[in-house]
């Protein structure tokens, strides 16, 4: 069982039978499944930061790169007024990204605490002001995605990516496969390396492993993510901004992965609905939101030890 | 209770209710929806707030020309966000069934909510971003605005400059669409004059340090300046200008919003800058005094440009609304009425272009005593050329 | 460029980075002494500049409003030291930061309910409101040049208190040995209170001198912000000297960098800092 604690397998059973079940309730066109798709999708991408940030340990404030960088490579690789294939795509997408973040990750693992987050932080910058400053990618006011690709494999199609409800599911998936992925490489030789490499860097070198790869290996795998993660984003709405990439985007991913219980995986989901929850219900409670935001923030760090899973797993774990 | 709480519970009720129904659009005798999308909170704030204030103000004025019909606001808070844009605008045009959308303030937003509300039965009226797209490339028979576009203020300008006697121009802005395309409108009329643009700096947006640039304009010395800056970078750039001994030695010419809503904070910073706008806060024309008195025993203080924008937005609702009888079922009918009126706004009467882009003045204003005065009317119902624009 | 116009910018830049020293010192102290990454420190900045704006149009004097807002900062710092940070010494670091990212969102919507989202100005103080000549065409602001000696006789006095005083030999300690200093019968808990509560003053104090210069708007912490991070890593975190020569080379490399190639200015410092920590992982001044 790759799911090792009981309040883990109780949380995901419900979150799941329940995300299955969201679109039949809701009218395809209704802002709802729009907006759950969203948190789906944004759930993906802070799983695939704690990975690196809780279980790796690499502290990154430049995550949203990938994310941002997901949609633009879409834009910039497929033909204006065509569909392309989905999958061939992401395909495509992902394995530019993973050598991006090969790239990226041999320069930025040279440094580590704190100097990481700023040299993630500097890089993700750097691609956003790119974008921002070039006209060519639409500068300041992004662009726009005009034709949803098709879904087909081997001729058969199961998705319509302009159903709504199609592209909820297709974001349940991501969450599902990303979750699964991630809880197996941690479970296998190589996870274990990894982990026991945050944990004691100094005995784990000593036992012959070559750390930096391992992490860099690592490194490429949750970036790769993020960008997949980046892709729905931008193809859910059509539509790319440099802003995707800002420092903030990361940060907010951050926030939402320490609140939900840090390193614990299912945490980032826990946190990305709380989160996102709690921002709909203060936004239409108030126009100061950022007050009630900032408050519950503080309270829960001051309250609740090891976050969200922290909290959960005291209440149900003897 | 003040009256944000009242609109924001019922706001919440009605997004409870609405999750659940499944009304369609709103028929006659239904209220009429008005989903904003404006800038609550962060660098861009102050023009929300401004555009919202305005809007209900016209609504307000106008209740007996509703024919009865009642008109609910949902405002939601943008944070001049593009990641979030289409999800709200989603939120406005499926969860909330809204039939006006009224917003944004910044271009990359706008850029997302229409991507989501074109070609839809919403109508969308912009009361500030001015990017050239939105009316051009962009433009659509549902989307509106009663703003500007980034060309008009700035085209006028070129002109002005040659009058004056200018040949040898510094242009500076931020590296953004609103900046480019204003230096590029002045470059437009200025240069088919026989101007020379000598110098054309696009700095990082929102980087405010003007300091070493003024530096540099003084090394160059140029007959006159043109910029394009807004709120806190104007500021910084007249501050940076005066400190350096500039102002009075070499003219200061600019977009309109380098001394909109910020005349105070320059200070004398300001005195003799020359901007072109489609309004002025002295125009003297009576719809303008009636607006700033009106607004001012409502709010407590007086309308800028911004809050104008949104009167506009309101009245253009207003005026439709009167003119099909209260019913406004037929999307179709709203949209060849909107089309084809004439808003009597504080900034003088407009009409909507092919493009429905203002076709509007600008007016030629100088700083005298912290005041925007108006020299002149810089072009007479200017109407941006919509490049791009196929309907 | 001619060699005048050179000094012109070469002036621009050191006034710049002075203040970025200033906006940086006490993020740097705070992250030396304690080990806390404070990304609330930019919306101290903005208090700071928000307070004198305030203070200035009801009194009128810059400089009591100045005074008055400076210990505003300090007791501020040492309430919220008190109330909030004291509670996660034993905690992740991370953990701290959400709680300053949580305090962002808490001081720009006190900032807007307070003061409204309207952009402010402060006018420059009378008695500094000259200018002196300066090249042929220009001249400059005697309050540029009073705000960059003030930066530097704050430089001084950090220098000095650090080095020489019996708080900056307990701060040093405080750096390397926690328990050591406990050993020397001093409350490591007040000593953490006084250096958070001077580090929040002194962004505040940093607001305060920028703001005649700049213009007081909503966001105005998190611009200066990510530019201090980039300061202090530089010199390397925790180091005084270091923030110091960080300021200075960033102040200096971004005023010519806008003026060469303005469209490549955004990046130029974060190149920059990725060189630095290429060759020097740690910063230029890592302990």
């Amino acid at each position: 069982m790759i799911f090792e604690k009981r309040t883990e397998r109780i949380f995901l059973a419900i979150f799941f039978v329940v995300a299955l079940c969201i679109p039949l309730f809701l009218e395809d066109n209704s802002f709802f499944v729009g907006k759950a798709t969203t948190v789906l999708i944004l759930a993906v991408f802070v799983m695939s930061l704690d990975f690196l940030v809780g279980r790796v340990g690499l502290v990154t404030l430049g995550h949203a790169l990938f994310y941002g960088l997901g949609g633009y490579l879409f834009v910039i690789l497929t033909p204006e007024y065509e569909a392309v294939n989905f999958w061939t795509y992401a395909i495509y997408i992902m394995a530019i990204s993973a050598l991006i973040a090969l790239i990226v990750g041999v320069v930025v693992l040279r440094t580590s605490g704190i100097y990481f987050i700023m040299i993630t932080l500097a890089i993700s910058q750097m691609a956003y002001y790119f974008f921002f400053d070039s006209l060519e990618f639409g500068g300041n006011d992004g662009l726009f995605i005009f034709m949803k690709p098709e879904t087909s494999i081997f001729g058969l199609s199961f998705l319509n990516l302009d159903n709504p409800s199609h592209f909820y599911y297709l974001a349940l998936l991501a969450v599902l496969v990303t979750l699964l992925a991630i809880k197996i490489i941690l479970r296998s030789r190589f996870g274990r390396i990894v982990e026991a490499s945050r944990l004691n860097p100094e005995r784990t070198e000593a036992l012959g492993y070559n750390i930096f790869a391992f992490r860099l290996i690592s490194y490429v795998i949750g970036s790769t993510l993020a960008a997949y993660a980046g892709l729905l984003f931008a193809l859910q709405y059509g539509y790319v901004n440099p802003q995707f990439m800002t420092w903030e985007m990361s940060g907010t991913a951050l926030v939402m992965s320490i609140l939900g219980g840090l390193g614990t995986i299912y945490g980032a989901i826990l946190g990305t609905l709380t989160y996102e929850g709690l921002q709909y219900v203060f936004e239409h409670m108030s126009e100061d939101w950022m007050l009630l935001m900032g408050g519950a923030i503080i309270l829960m760090v001051l309250l609740l030890r090891k976050g969200l899973a922290g909290y959960l797993e005291k209440l149900l774990e003897k | 209770m003040n009256p944000i709480k009242t609109l924001a519970s019922t706001a919440l009720a009605t997004t409870l209710a609405a999750g659940l129904s499944t009304s369609a659009l709103a028929a006659a005798g239904d209220p009429v929806k008005i989903g904003v999308m404006l800038p609550f909170s962060g660098i861009y704030a102050q023009l929300g707030e401004a555009g919202r204030d305005g809007l209900r103000l016209a609504l307000k004025q106008r209740v007996d020309q509703l024919h009865g019909a009642e008109i609910e606001f949902v405002e939601l808070d943008t944070e001049a966000k593009p990641s979030r844009a289409p999800e709200l605008a989603s939120s406005l045009l499926n969860q909330h069934k809204a039939d006006f959308v009224i917003g944004p303030v910044h271009s990359g937003v706008a850029m997302g909510m229409i991507k989501m509300l074109r070609g839809k039965d919403t109508i969308m009226i912009i009361p500030n971003a001015g990017s050239a797209a939105a009316t051009g490339p962009l433009c659509s028979p549902n989307v509106f605005r009663t703003s500007f576009s980034s060309w008009q203020p700035s085209y006028p300008m070129g002109k002005v400059a040659l009058d004056k006697g200018y040949k040898k121009v510094y242009a500076i802005s931020w590296n953004y669409g609103m900046g480019r395309e204003s230096l590029d409108a002045f470059a437009e009329s200025f240069e088919a004059g026989g101007g020379e643009i000598v110098e054309k700096v696009l700095l990082p947006f929102p980087s405010t340090n003007f300091q070493s640039h003024v530096s540099d304009i003084a090394d160059e010395q140029p007959d006159a300046v043109f910029t394009f800056f807004a709120g806190g970078g104007a500021i910084k750039f007249a501050k940076d200008y005066d400190a350096m001994g500039l102002r009075g030695k070499i003219p200061l010419l600019g977009s309109g919003f380098l001394t909109e809503g910020t005349l105070e904070a320059q200070g004398p910073a300001a005195e003799g800058i020359m901007t072109g706008l489609h309004y002025a806060e002295q125009l003297d024309i009576p719809e303008n005094h009636e607006f700033r008195e009106a607004f001012n025993t409502e709010y407590g203080h007086y309308p800028d440009i911004y809050a104008v924008q949104g009167y506009d937005a309101g009245q253009a609702i207003a005026d439709t609304i009167d003119q099909l009888e209260g019913d406004i079922s037929d999307k179709q009918a709203v949209i060849s009425t909107m089309e084809k009126l004439t808003i009597d706004s504080p900034r003088g009467a407009f009409t909507f272009s092919r493009a429905h882009n203002p076709i509007q003045n600008i007016y030629l204003r100088e700083v005298k005593d912290g005041v925007n005065v108006v020299q002149t009317v810089a072009a007479q119902a200017l109407e941006d050329p919509a490049r791009g624009c196929k309907i | 460029m001619s060699t005048e116009l050179f000094f012109v910018q070469l002036i621009n830049g050191i006034q710049y980075g002075l203040l970025l020293f200033l906006i940086a010192s006490g993020l740097t102290l705070v992250f030396g002494v304690m080990g806390i990454l404070n990304l609330a420190h930019g919306s101290m900045y903005m208090v700071g500049a928000y307070l004198v704006w305030y203070f200035v149009a009801v009194t009128g004097s810059f400089t009591a409003s100045a005074l008055l807002s400076a210990a505003i900062a300090l007791g501020l710092g040492i309430l919220i030291e008190r109330l909030l940070i004291q509670r996660l010494y034993n905690r992740n670091h991370l953990d701290q930061v959400l709680l300053t990212i949580g305090m962002i969102f808490v001081f720009n919507s006190l900032q807007s309910i307070l003061w409204g989202n309207d952009p402010y100005g402060v006018a420059v103080p009378e008695a500094l409101s000259g200018s002196v000549p300066f090249t042929d065409n220009s001249s400059y602001p005697v309050y540029r040049i009073f705000a960059a000696l003030i930066c530097i006789a704050i430089a001084v006095a950090l220098y000095f208190v650090v080095s020489k005083t019996r708080l900056g030999m307990l701060i040093r300690a405080g750096e390397s040995n926690r328990e050591m200093v406990e050993a020397l019968g001093v409350n490591i808990k007040s000593l953490y209170t006084i250096v958070f509560a001077i580090g929040v003053m002194l962004a505040a104090v940093s607001g305060i001198i920028a703001a005649p210069m700049r213009s007081i708007v909503p966001g105005m912490g998190e611009s200066v912000l990510i530019t201090c991070f980039v300061v202090v890593v530089i010199g390397g975190m925790g180091s005084i000297k270091g923030a110091f020569v960080g300021a200075l080379m960033v102040g200096i490399i971004s005023t010519f960098a806008t003026v060469l190639m303005p469209t490549l200015s955004n990046m130029i410092i974060y190149i920059f800092m990725i060189l630095v920590l290429l060759v020097k992982p740690q910063g230029l001044f890592a302990k």
